[in-house]
This record gives C-alpha cells, sequence and structure tokens, in this order.
C-alpha cells in the first residue's frame, strides 16, 4: 500500500465533505495474521491472513450514515454511500463526533520481533502446545488448540482535526481438553492466553490448567441431592456468571436505551463491600491497552464499582453526550461496526481470603469451574449447567460432580456476595479472583 | 475473475481451491424512536487451500490483481509444506465427489435489491413504534433489518467452477418491560434464504411484534420453575436446536475423529425408533430455510443426508478430506463464513422427520410437566451431547392442559438419552428460520425445526 492506513483515513474524511458530510470520521486497520490451529490432537493446519478495512461514519447535521469496505480503491465510493444512508436517516441529537484530546502513547503496543516471527515459529508453538498436554497426562486429548501470532496497524481522522495511529502486536494462544480413560470422557476445558510481547509468550500455564480441569473431571458423577446453598465460582466461571451481567448494566448505551438497573444508579450500593471493579485502557501489560479507543478518545483508567458501589458507567461519545457525563473512552469496534461500548483491561481487585478459606467456611456447596447457562441480563435471572464443579462438603472439597444445574439471580447474587479470594487469573484481559456467592438453587441431575 | 482463478488453479502444483467471495450486509436497528444505526459493509476477497505434502496451508487476501491472488496460493503453499514435518496423520487424498460447475442463482422472485432502503426503514421505524405502542409497561424498544447478499466464485484444481449467489436477509424485534421494578426481555426473530417477501411469508412483522411483547410482559409476574425431571413438549424451535446444538455437532466428522460420543456407533441404536434426524443443503417440508446452499464450499453438490434412520445412526457429516478418512462420499457440509475463512464441517438445515401423532394428543399423555416453546440466547453442548440451554417460553402441563408461564426456565442433559426418551412425534413440522448464526470459530447461517416432539428431560430451577 502506497499510503500510510492514516493517510487513507484523512483522504476519506475529506471525500465526505466533499460529498456533502458536515462532519466525518474514518476509521482504518490493517493486519497479518498468521495462525496454526491443533484439532484431534494434531495440527490441522497454518494459515496467513492479510486484511485492510476501512469505516466511515457521515454526519449530516444530526443524521448518521456508516459504511465500510475492504477495499481501499472503494474507499471514495464508500465515503458517499455513508453520506447517502446519513441523509436518509432521521436525526438524533446523540449523534457527535467526540472532544479531540491530546494523545498519550502506550509503551509495549508493538514489538518490532514479530517481523521475524515465522510460519515456522508459529507452527513450532503450536506443536509445543500439543507436547506439553501430553507431558501432564496420556489421557488427555487436545481436541482443539490456536497459536496466532498477529500485527495490526489502525488509525482514526475527523473533521475535528483528530488524527491519530498506533501499531500493535499481539500473540494469541488457546486450549480446549478432554480426558478420556477408556468409556470415560471428561467434561472440555478451554484456556486463553495472550501477551503483546515475543518474550512473554508462555503457553505452558494455559495448556496445564485446561488439561488438568479435564482430568479432574473425569469420573464426575451426579451430584446426588438437591439443595440451596454456597457457591464458590473460578474466575472463568465469574467471567461467565457476574462479569457479563455487570457490563450489561454499566454499558452507558444501555442506560440510553432504557435496558439498564444501573442507568441512574451512580452513587448508589448495587453489590457487597468486597466488590471493587475497575478499567484501565493504559496498563502495563495489558492485552487491551492502547492509546485511544475507537473513536480517538484517549484511554485512562476508570473506576466502576467501589465497594460496591457504582462510580462510573462506561461511555463513548454517543452516551456520554445523550446522559450528560464524561467520556470514559470505551467506545470500541472494528472498521466494519460503528462503534459500541465496551471494556478493555477490566478487573475486579482481589480480597483479603485465600480461595480455601472461602471453601473451608462451606459446610454444603459447590466449587464451579466452568458455567455454561444462560444469564437474563435484564431481569438478572440464571440457570445453567455447573461444569468442572466439585461437591463442597464439611469445608473440603469432596469430589467431582456432573450434569449439575445452579440457577439464581445475579443481582441477588451481587448483594449477597460473601468472599473475593487473594488469587486472581488473568484470561486474556480480564483479571479476575474467586468469588463465593450466597443462596444458588443446585439441582442434581 | 472465474477465468483468472480457474487458469491459476489448473497451473497449481499442488490440488488447489480458490474462492472469491463479493459479500454486501445492510443493517438498520431503530431503538426507541431513534434510528441508532444505519449500516453498508463490502468485503471482497480471496480464499485460497493448498494441499501439499498431505498438508492443508491456508491464505487469503484482499488484493485481486493476478500478482494478489498468485501471492495467496503460494503463502497457502509454503504454509501446507512448513507444517508438514509436524503432520502425524497427513490427508492421503480427498474423496470423489459430484464438483459443481455453472450458476447458481438465488432462488427468489423478489430480490432485496429491488426494494429500496427507505422502504426497509420505514418498516423498521414503523414496527417499533408497534412495540412501543402494545402496552404501557414497554420501556424499550428495538427493530433490526439485517440482509446478507453473496456472490462467490469457487474453483478447484480438480474440476469445480461454480458461480454461486445466495441471500439472507431477516429481521428482529426487541422489547423491555417493567413493573414496580422488575424487568423482562422478550423477542422474537425472523430469517431465511431468499427474498423479501419470503422473509415476510414465514411471519409478518405484526407477529413478531405481538411475540416479542407477550414474552416481555407476561414473565413479570411469573415464578421460577421447580427443578427436576420431568416429562415435556419440546416445540419445533426447541426440537430443531437439540437437533443442531446438542446431536448435530456430535457427528460433524471432525468433532467424531477428535472424541465425540458417537465415535464408532454407526450402525447402532442411538435414539427412539420414532426419531429420524437428517441434515440438508435443501429446505423440505418449506421453502427458504435459512441454511440452504446448493453447492459447499469445497464445490460438492449439497442433497439430504440421513443421520439417524428409525434411532439408527446412519451417517456422519463430511468434507471431503473425512468422507476419504471412511470411505463413504462427501456430504457438502464444507462451509466458510467469508473468503478469510477455511471451509470447515458446518450443518445446513438440520431437522427431525415428523410423526404421526396430532399435537394435542402430545401433552394428554403428561400429568405434571412443562410444555417448552424456543430458545432464551445462550446455550451450549458438548462433545459428549451433554447440553444446556435457555428456554425462551415456558409453560406448566397439568393433567394434559397446558397452563402457568414459569420464568427462566433452562434444560440440561445428554441429548441422546433425551432421544432416547422421545415416546410420542408429532405430525406438524417448522423451521426456525431464526435470524442467528452457528459459531463454531466461524459463522455459519443454518436453520433446523423439526415436529412437536413428547420426551422427558431435566429442568434447572429454584430448590428451597
Amino acid at each position: 500500500m502506497s499510503q500510510s492506513i492514516l493517510d487513507l483515513c484523512r483522504s476519506g474524511v475529506r471525500a465526505a465533505l466533499r460529498f456533502g458530510a458536515t462532519d466525518a470520521e474514518v476509521y482504518g486497520q490493517s493486519a497479518e495474521t498468521t495462525s496454526a490451529t491443533i484439532e484431534k490432537h494434531d495440527l490441522l493446519m497454518a494459515k496467513t491472513q492479510q486484511e485492510t478495512a476501512f469505516g466511515i461514519r457521515a454526519f449530516v447535521g444530526s443524521r448518521l450514515g456508516f459504511a465500510s469496505t475492504n477495499d481501499v480503491a472503494d474507499l471514495e465510493r464508500a465515503c458517499r454511500e455513508a453520506v447517502v444512508l446519513a441523509q436518509a436517516s432521521p436525526a438524533d441529537p446523540g449523534n457527535v463526533l467526540p472532544n479531540t484530546q491530546t494523545i498519550a502513547p502506550v509503551d509495549g503496543l508493538y514489538d518490532p520481533a514479530v517481523e521475524q516471527y515465522t510460519t515456522d515459529r508459529v507452527v513450532e508453538k503450536a506443536i509445543e502446545m500439543l507436547r506439553i498436554a501430553e507431558s501432564v497426562d496420556r489421557r488427555v486429548v487436545l481436541g482443539d488448540a490456536e497459536f496466532a501470532s498477529k500485527r495490526s496497524e489502525r488509525a482514526v481522522a475527523n473533521t475535528r482535526a483528530l488524527a491519530a495511529s498506533e501499531r500493535t502486536t499481539l500473540f494469541l494462544y488457546s486450549a480446549l481438553a478432554t480426558a478420556k480413560d477408556g468409556d470415560r470422557v471428561s467434561n472440555m476445558d478451554y484456556q486463553f492466553g495472550a501477551t503483546r510481547s515475543v518474550g512473554e509468550i508462555d503457553v505452558e500455564p494455559i495448556v496445564r490448567r485446561a488439561s488438568q480441569n479435564a482430568l479432574d473431571s473425569l469420573g464426575a458423577e451426579p451430584c446426588g441431592s438437591s439443595f440451596r446453598g454456597p457457591i464458590v465460582l473460578s474466575p472463568q466461571a465469574v467471567e461467565a456468571l457476574l462479569v457479563g451481567l455487570i457490563l450489561y448494566q454499566v454499558n452507558a448505551r444501555n442506560a440510553v436505551r432504557r435496558q439498564s438497573r444501573w442507568g441512574d444508579a451512580l452513587g448508589r450500593k448495587v453489590a457487597a463491600p468486597s466488590l471493587t471493579l475497575v478499567d484501565d485502557g493504559r496498563r502495563a501489560g495489558g492485552v487491551a491497552a492502547s492509546a485511544f479507543d475507537r473513536e480517538g478518545t484517549p484511554h485512562a483508567p476508570v473506576t466502576i464499582l467501589e465497594r460496591g458501589v457504582v462510580v462510573s458507567l462506561l461511555h463513548n461519545a454517543y452516551s456520554a453526550a445523550a446522559l450528560s457525563q464524561p467520556n470514559t473512552a470505551h467506545a470500541v469496534g472494528s472498521a466494519q461496526t460503528v462503534p459500541a461500548i465496551g471494556p478493555t483491561n477490566l478487573a475486579i481487585l482481589p480480597g483479603s481470603a485465600s480461595k480455601d478459606d472461602l471453601i473451608a467456611e462451606i459446610r454444603q456447596g459447590l466449587l464451579v469451574t466452568r458455567f455454561s447457562g444462560n444469564v437474563d441480563p435484564v431481569s438478572g435471572d440464571f440457570s445453567g449447567v455447573a461444569k468442572g464443579a466439585q461437591l463442597i462438603a464439611d469445608g473440603r472439597l469432596e469430589r467431582p460432580v456432573s450434569g449439575t444445574l445452579i440457577a439464581g439471580n445475579v443481582f441477588e447474587c451481587l448483594e449477597t456476595l460473601s468472599g473475593v479470594s487473594q488469587e486472581e487469573e488473568t484470561i486474556v484481559s480480564l483479571t479476575l479472583p474467586y468469588v463465593r456467592v450466597e443462596g444458588i438453587s443446585v439441582t442434581a441431575a | 475473475m472465474q477465468q483468472l482463478l480457474e487458469r491459476i488453479a489448473a497451473e497449481a502444483e499442488d490440488w488447489t481451491e480458490l474462492r472469491f467471495q463479493a459479500r454486501q450486509t445492510r443493517t438498520l436497528t431503530v431503538r426507541n424512536g431513534l434510528l441508532e444505526s444505519s449500516t453498508s459493509v463490502r468485503l471482497k476477497g480471496v480464499g485460497a487451500r493448498v494441499l501439499a505434502l498431505g498438508v492443508f496451508g491456508f491464505a487469503s487476501t484482499t488484493d485481486l490483481t493476478e500478482r494478489g491472488i498468485r501471492a495467496a496460493v503460494a503463502a497457502a503453499r509454503s504454509a501446507a509444506r512448513t507444517s508438514a514435518a509436524a503432520k502425524r496423520d497427513r490427508v492421503d487424498r480427498l474423496a470423489n465427489a459430484s464438483l459443481a460447475r455453472g450458476v447458481f442463482p438465488v432462488d427468489t422472485r423478489d430480490p432485496l435489491d429491488a426494494h429500496p432502503l427507505e422502504e426497509k426503514l420505514a418498516l423498521a421505524l414503523e414496527t417499533e413504534a408497534h412495540v412501543r405502542a402494545a402496552s404501557a409497561k414497554i420501556v424499550s424498544a428495538a427493530a433490526t433489518y439485517d440482509e446478507i447478499q453473496d456472490e462467490k466464485i469457487l474453483v478447484t484444481s480438480d474440476g469445480a467452477s461454480a458461480h454461486i449467489f445466495d441471500s439472507k436477509p431477516s429481521f428482529r424485534v426487541l422489547a423491555v418491560a417493567r413493573d414496580s421494578g422488575d424487568q423482562s426481555l422478550g423477542y422474537d426473530t425472523v430469517g431465511v434464504t431468499g427474498g423479501w417477501s419470503d422473509l415476510f411469508a414465514a411471519r409478518t412483522t405484526d407477529e413478531l411484534v405481538d411475540h416479542a411483547v407477550r414474552l416481555a410482559v407476561d414473565p413479570l409476574s411469573a415464578p421460577q420453575p421447580e427443578g427436576g425431571t420431568v416429562p415435556v413438549v419440546l416445540d419445533p424451535e426447541l426440537v430443531g436446536l437439540l437437533c443442531h446444538e446438542a446431536i448435530g455437532h456430535t457427528v460433524e466428522a471432525d468433532i467424531v475423529l477428535g472424541g465425540a460420543v458417537t465415535a464408532d456407533k454407526i450402525g447402532q441404536r442411538v435414539a427412539s425408533e420414532l426419531v429420524t434426524m437428517c441434515d440438508s443443503g435443501l429446505s423440505p417440508y418449506d421453502l427458504h430455510a435459512v441454511g440452504t446452499l446448493p453447492v459447499d464450499d469445497e464445490g460438492v453438490v449439497t442433497g439430504r443426508t440421513v443421520l439417524i434412520e428409525r434411532g439408527v445412526l446412519r451417517s456422519y457429516l463430511h468434507n471431503r478430506e473425512t468422507a476419504a478418512h471412511y470411505g463413504v462420499a462427501p456430504t457438502g457440509n464444507a462451509r466458510a463464513f467469508v473468503y478469510s475463512d477455511n471451509p470447515i464441517i458446518r450443518m445446513r438445515n438440520t431437522y427431525i422427520e415428523p410423526g404421526e401423532q396430532e399435537v394435542g394428543a402430545l401433552f394428554a399423555g403428561i400429568r405434571r410437566g412443562y410444555y417448552l416453546k424456543g430458545f432464551a440466547m445462550s446455550g451450549q453442548a458438548d462433545s459428549n451431547a451433554e447440553f444446556m440451554f435457555g428456554v425462551r417460553e415456558a409453560r406448566r402441563i397439568v393433567d394434559g392442559h397446558v397452563g402457568q408461564l414459569v420464568r427462566g426456565a433452562t434444560i440440561s442433559g445428554n441429548a441422546f438419552r433425551v432421544l432416547e426418551s422421545v415416546d410420542a412425534v408429532g405430525n406438524d413440522f417448522a423451521w426456525e428460520k431464526g435470524a442467528g448464526a452457528c459459531g463454531k470459530g466461524q459463522a455459519a447461517k443454518v436453520d433446523s425445526g423439526g415436529p412437536h416432539i413428547r420426551c422427558t428431560l431435566t429442568i434447572g430451577g429454584r430448590q428451597e
């Protein structure tokens, strides 16, 4: 490509103005990805992808249209189409560009060593994952695993004098393991890891954890009796059961849509004091770290819940304007989507008890490694299967259990949450502890 | 483009597959009286797959010049050769198949492009307004129109050369109701393979609105179900979901080879003899099912595959690689969502064939149980056929009569044990024709359906 992505974004902005836009934003991205996939405990294939895409938001007054193309030669046409879509749309006063601010770069986003990270090195890493799984136990089957190396550039320009770009690298790895012992097949367990730096690539912890969790669930038997009581959630189960609903409530777009219960809850207690939730788009080493969001607003740390009290919602320019609150720079999305709202490096801060302490205080309960179920983000009702679960009896893990259903309400769980562990795990861009919640219905199959 | 791809494939040293795709996606979302988004996304590119030294390599590019496409072929070939030393189980050959040649147009008399943007926007605005007007308890409403139109040219070095067109519109309605601090979400969707009038032949927007509003408002005062294992009647949507999610994935041959519970079970009884289950690239019983496709992404002409015949497992779903491994014919299930995805084994339209019982008779035999309808957005199934699905609408059955609504029901169990427990199959049939997609590392538009069935499964609920 003879022109830089940022230059093309700038020329797209000029084109949109020529076609009749009163304001415009062009977001561009290009990426080269090399990946190797393991399937059925064997190398499946190596793959390379090269992609470039542009997303144009054209404003005609407060009317908005969006068009996207992955063809540089098609950029002008896409700009014209965005303007045509805007002209055909009803007006919405929330359709605004963000205020342009000075963007300080974030260190460590791009590792030049990626340029020597060839396909054969990617294949080697995938094979290493296979060898690690075999070294854990011969009963482990790595059903699905992937190692990917990605280098990207993204840029955004708009009619408010914004022109920003940055390069990033990302190494992503995932492992899905099951264990087979004769006719017995375990539940699957999957784990993810990621880093921006070649020197920090470490596939071993995720492969070992997936393999061990699969082995631990071998021989699981039904729970026996149904009861109502406490459960301890692993970090992965915390993500599935609690984090999704919390993010739905603090997404300011859902507040604008009148779909969030916490839309007017700033300063109000919604969870137990042991729960503090923070997000930091500039956190050193965080794989979601970057200097600016999808709209070009510079990232900054945000406390979302502090000791159970709502401190801030997550905003992009639209929701900040609509609710007259500060823009927290949480516009997310690609060049093929209009900016939405989402977290960056999100963390529940650790507590003072150990994971074993959380278990030791339980007479009858359950440790849930993975939750496979349905959480209604509006009512908060949840119901699903406790995967990789262990029965807790008199303060100890007694045995693995299968086919056990758990049900309750997440809003109630947050209020009655009775413990947060010191131990925490990083799941790509999330850092989460173990959490104990009370009064959960546990149904034996 | 087709001639260029044919020339490059013909000159390739190794087996080579080239897939050009141009995709146009349009989305209109209206929420609470405002147009939330009006978007148009165009994608164009070529995916190249090469089989060299018994290993596949894949590369994709947006550079559509001859040089760019040749570079992608070279990258795919290099990826295959780099992997060869590490590959344990090499691909000896690909199964022979009836490879497609010619043009495959969209089966519709009413193409989407014949309807202007203004008409689509007006329908979304009007429908969303109807949701808000339907009940004083509605606090948020949305209507989304979405269309995907594809043009593909698929060429393989062993003879496929197909020019394929596809059109998949969908429409979604969402309602959020609130009463005394309690909130509830209701929604309904419709999606087809076809044109504009085909979309609304399946369900009108008024029907979508009525259903979504009812699902949002009615549960506000409903209790949760009691957990336990009980007799139930499943509607066609949940039957389809069970077929697709809990059974269908376990008969995808790549999953079978990975150790699924169906391995070595061909010819064995796996379900009640009342159950015959199929997967088809066609749309039997009712036209325009979402997963309809004439040719798969390896160039294989599709048809109907009987998976379970009167309770006996008869076939897996294959691509050309797994068909060669098992010594059977490919079933036309290799699919790729966009040009940058390599084809993998996916379902199309998956269903249980209708039986002989009147639907009303299915309820008569149940003293205490549930009538379960529709899928509530999240669910999961393992390769051992254990599943969990949220249910959109669950009602108690007492002494054969359908009664009180319960909220937040979830069903779980082992899908084959559930199919073994089937003791009655209705004589009706419906496709889900929904707006969603199946995920398996990449998306695929699929459909599923069947008749009403009666069986036994576990419902998650409150324990006191």
